[in-house]
């Protein structure tokens, strides 16, 4: 928070200087830029798929109406105002877009919730962001818009389910952004794998020995023991830890013991997955500085050739192998889900089927006509040609259609610049809207996302997710810290299991054990 | 002698200001008008104290509150000192309360005294050119955000690619996990702090000793003092009310670690040393919307601040210094 007001300053400095610069820009072009515009109009609006009920509802009479967004940015600049200026014609609105960098995101957002200045429409950051302001929706804070749903065409594609794990006490407040459920697996150097004569693992216990030969079976033949096997980061979730833990059959975040719910980390498998680590850390199959490595620092242990291995988003693959290619041309990656545990193949944990959500705070929107003016807009922006346009950018400048398909810019940078910022708002996605699918040209990255398809087959859900426990709101956080340096250290042999229990036990006592009384009330309320 | 000179110096600054009045009100008014361009002067300092430094503390109601923002002040329940108790109940309230303590202490004992020395040794360099270039150079880390020096921290302190581990292998000795390592996370802080801000903290010295009187210097030489002997009985003795004061200021920001730093440097492996209040405040109070903790937090780093900036106050008067009120 400290340095809040500084990033801030930066941002507006940074703002300042774009908007400078879009004026110059739009001062010596603006002629062509129309006309550009212009003739973009009707293909765009041709190629939306062509399905004509769902274009959106044009141009309303009267001014544009005024909206103020708050999203989150996940690029380092806030992008160029170009999609925002299309978005704007053809909703006939106005959008004050405030963006706020990820890494401060959670506390923009309760600085201007604790000030009563949310803006009308304000997007959280994840899941839970969510149930960190469950407390204050249930007091009335935010408009409840399951009602209204169904007189939208688009937004009444949402899915049921989704809003449901998006509920609270059972009522719908927030629209959702559509996010695969289990998007992990493994990436690995297949290059290496084949000058081992490896294949692909199936097991646990297979890819164990694929470390240990990446680690000592000097796998880049060069001659020399300088390569690992496993690459991972400080994050317990989104790195290794959970998808391993999962491949071990531990449930996700919470399970069922004896048929009441309990956390992952009494069920014994999560100590299994503790071990399993434990055993890569000590044999040095893994970074031995993974609980302070940043995702920057992980991939790069891999693009630079010294690792093998990277569990995570399979999806990840595509990024990965552009610059290790640049590195190694004869590089080669290969992707694989489905890694059976000691008791087989459990599945893999997901999430609920929603990255994040926007919400519609009551400070802001005075009345129902404004906001079902706001709901209007999100109408649109479910539209095929403006899902398009704000997740692809303008057909033959951002991307290419080939056989149905979305082929993307190659200019990364333009892309990153004038379209990916736009993604965040984005609400529904591939699965409720007719959209452009991407058609990947790297095998590879076909294949992944082949495989997070087939993820779906056996998912391990949150069971607390639709849950409530007013403890796990207010303390959760904290006491999570408990068990994930526990666990961190128990990974670096610093911690026996006994001082893990020690540790598991000090959860408890200190707020853990009204959390699992909580949320088993809750259960059972809810069965 | 000289240090007495600094002093009546120092008093006249003082005294200049308006004495306690004992004369009629009218009196008073009647010399605000007349020096109304002094008083005018000042009016934006004490605005901006007034706004930013007194108005907010109203806010410190919260601590004893179960603040939700969007009841108010107003309407939020008065929960009397349970946020207290849950601190002093905190498992970790004595790590953290010990983890604060002993970084202040090693900021006080380790770091607080090589300004002084620094400004001792640039103030003995003759050549201007090299002093300027040298202040300059030290200057630098201080425009640094914490950031990029934590970063930098990282490179060569990691022990897979980190230039210092690499060296110690190439020396033969094992290599240290500086970054997750209980034992390293201490040295590790001091240097930083020192590196970033040893520098900036020789201004106020320097400052000081350029008023010194160089007749002295000249004195003192004409009766054969060596360049020691004038820093031990001539520098240092000026400038001791400057170390004094800064010293106090120092002392009540005795809970004041820097969040940034020691945020960027904590992680799973350390934060049995490193965990100090205001990063502990950030991951169980502000995470997640708990205002009134937090505050119910910083309001107990600040009275304890405020205690040992009384202490050190009565300390230095009684031994004869100025002190800061």
């Amino acid at each position: 928070m400290r340095n809040d007001p500084k990033k801030r300053a930066k941002g507006l400095l940074i703002g300042l200087i774009m908007l400078l610069l879009l004026g110059a820009c739009s001062g010596s072009n603006g002629g062509s830029n129309q006309g550009d515009q212009a003739s973009s109009k009707p293909p765009a609006s041709d190629s939306g798929t062509g399905q004509e009920s769902q274009t959106p509802t044009e141009t309303e009479e009267g001014p544009p109406f005024e909206l103020t967004i708050m999203a989150n940015l996940h690029t380092p600049e806030v992008p160029s105002d170009k999609i925002k200026e299309l978005l704007e014609q053809k909703t006939n609105t106005k959008l004050n877009i405030i963006w706020v960098p990820d890494g401060t995101y959670d506390e923009k957002l309760n600085a201007s919730f604790a000030t009563n200045s949310l803006p009308q429409a304000t997007y959280l950051k994840n899941q839970a962001s969510l149930i960190m302001f469950r407390d204050a929706i249930r007091n009335n804070q935010f408009w409840e818009i399951g009602p209204y749903l169904s007189e939208y065409d688009n937004l009444s594609n949402l899915m049921p389910e989704v809003l449901n794990n998006t509920s609270v006490d059972g009522k719908i407040y927030a629209l959702y952004q559509e996010r695969p459920l289990a998007r992990q697996g493994i990436i690995y150097r297949k290059d290496w794998a084949d000058a081992l004569k490896l294949s692909a693992p199936e097991t646990l216990e297979d890819l164990y020995e694929m470390l240990k030969a990446f680690t000592n079976g000097d796998p880049d033949q060069d001659g020399q023991s300088n390569t690992i096997g496993l690459t991972d980061r400080s994050d317990l979730i989104y790195g290794a830890f959970k998808t391993i833990a999962s491949y071990h059959g531990t449930p996700n975040g919470w399970g069922l013991q004896d048929g009441r719910l309990a956390p992952e980390f009494d069920f014994p498998e999560y100590m299994d997955t503790l071990k399993y680590f434990r055993m890569l850390f000590k044999e040095g199959l893994i970074n031995q500085e993974f609980p302070v490595t940043s995702k920057n620092d992980q991939q790069n242990l891999l693009i630079t050739g010294k690792a093998g291995v990277y569990v995570g988003s399979m999806g990840d693959v595509q990024t990965l192998y552009n610059k290790l290619i640049e590195v190694d041309p004869s590089a080669e990656l290969e992707v694989k889900n489905e890694i059976a545990g000691p008791d087989g193949y459990k599945g893999i944990w997901s999430i609920p089927g929603f990255g994040s959500v926007v919400l519609f705070p009551k400070s802001a929107v005075k009345d129902e006509t404004e906001l079902r003016r706001i709901l209007t807009f999100y109408n649109d922006l479910m539209s095929p040609e403006l899902a398009n346009l704000i997740y692809w950018g303008v057909e033959d400048e951002h991307y290419k259609v080939e056989d149905g398909a979305v082929i993307v810019s190659e200019d990364a940078k333009l892309l990153e610049r004038e379209v990916k910022p736009y993604q965040a708002l984005q609400i529904g996605g591939i699965s409720t809207i007719n959209m452009y699918d991407a058609k990947h040209v790297l095998p590879v990255k076909a294949k992944a996302e082949e495989l997070i398809k087939e993820n779906n087959k056996q998912l391990i859900n949150d069971p607390t997710a639709p849950l409530d426990s007013k403890t796990f709101g207010e303390q959760g956080i904290r006491l999570g810290d408990i068990i994930k340096d526990a666990s961190y250290q128990f990974m670096l042999d610093r911690l026996d299991e006994e001082g893990f229990q020690k540790e598991v036990d000090r959860w408890y006592s200190e707020g853990g054990q009204k959390i699992v009384d909580e949320f088993n009330e809750s259960y059972e309320r809810s069965k | 002698m000289d240090r007495k000179e600094v002093m009546t110096m120092n008093q006249s600054v003082i005294r200049s200001a308006p004495l306690p009045d004992k004369r009629p009100k009218g009196e008073l008014w009647r010399r605000i008008i007349k020096n109304r361009a002094i008083y005018c002067m000042i009016l934006p300092g004490i605005l901006f104290f007034l706004l930013f430094k007194y108005v907010p503390m109203g806010g410190l109601v919260i601590a004893f509150m179960d603040y939700q923002p969007y009841k108010g002040i107003g309407g939020s329940q008065w929960v009397g000192i349970s946020h207290f108790q849950r601190l002093f109940s905190e498992t970790m309230f004595y790590t953290i309360l010990r983890n604060t303590l002993v970084l202040f202490s090693m900021n006080l004992l380790i770091y607080f005294p090589i300004p002084i020395i620094l400004a001792v040794m640039l103030n003995e360099v003759r050549h201007s050119f090299v002093k300027r270039f040298v202040q300059t150079v030290v200057y630098i880390p201080h425009f640094m955000s914490w950031v990029i020096i934590v970063s930098i921290g990282f490179v060569l302190l990691s022990v897979d690619r980190g230039l210092i581990n690499e060296l110690l292998t190439m020396m033969g000795f094992a290599k240290i996990d500086f970054l997750m390592s209980t034992t390293w996370f201490r040295p590790m802080y001091i240097i930083q702090v020192i590196w970033r801000e040893a520098g900036w903290g020789t201004i106020i010295y320097l400052a000081a000793m350029a008023a010194i009187d160089p007749q002295l210097y000249e004195a003192a030489r004409m009766d054969g003092a060596s360049r020691l002997r004038q820093i031990w009985h001539i520098t240092l003795p000026s400038i001791r009310s400057v170390i004094v004061v800064l010293l106090i200021l120092k002392i009540g920001d005795v809970l004041e670690l820097g969040f940034e730093h020691i945020f960027l440097l904590l992680n799973s492996m350390n934060r049995e040393v490193a965990e100090i209040f205001d990063t502990f405040v950030y991951n169980a109070g502000f995470k997640q919307g708990q205002f009134s903790y937090s505050s119910a937090v910083g309001f107990f780093k600040s009275f304890v601040g405020l205690v040992l900036i009384m202490i050190a106050n009565q300390l230095a008067k009684k031994a004869g210094e100025e002190g800061i009120y």
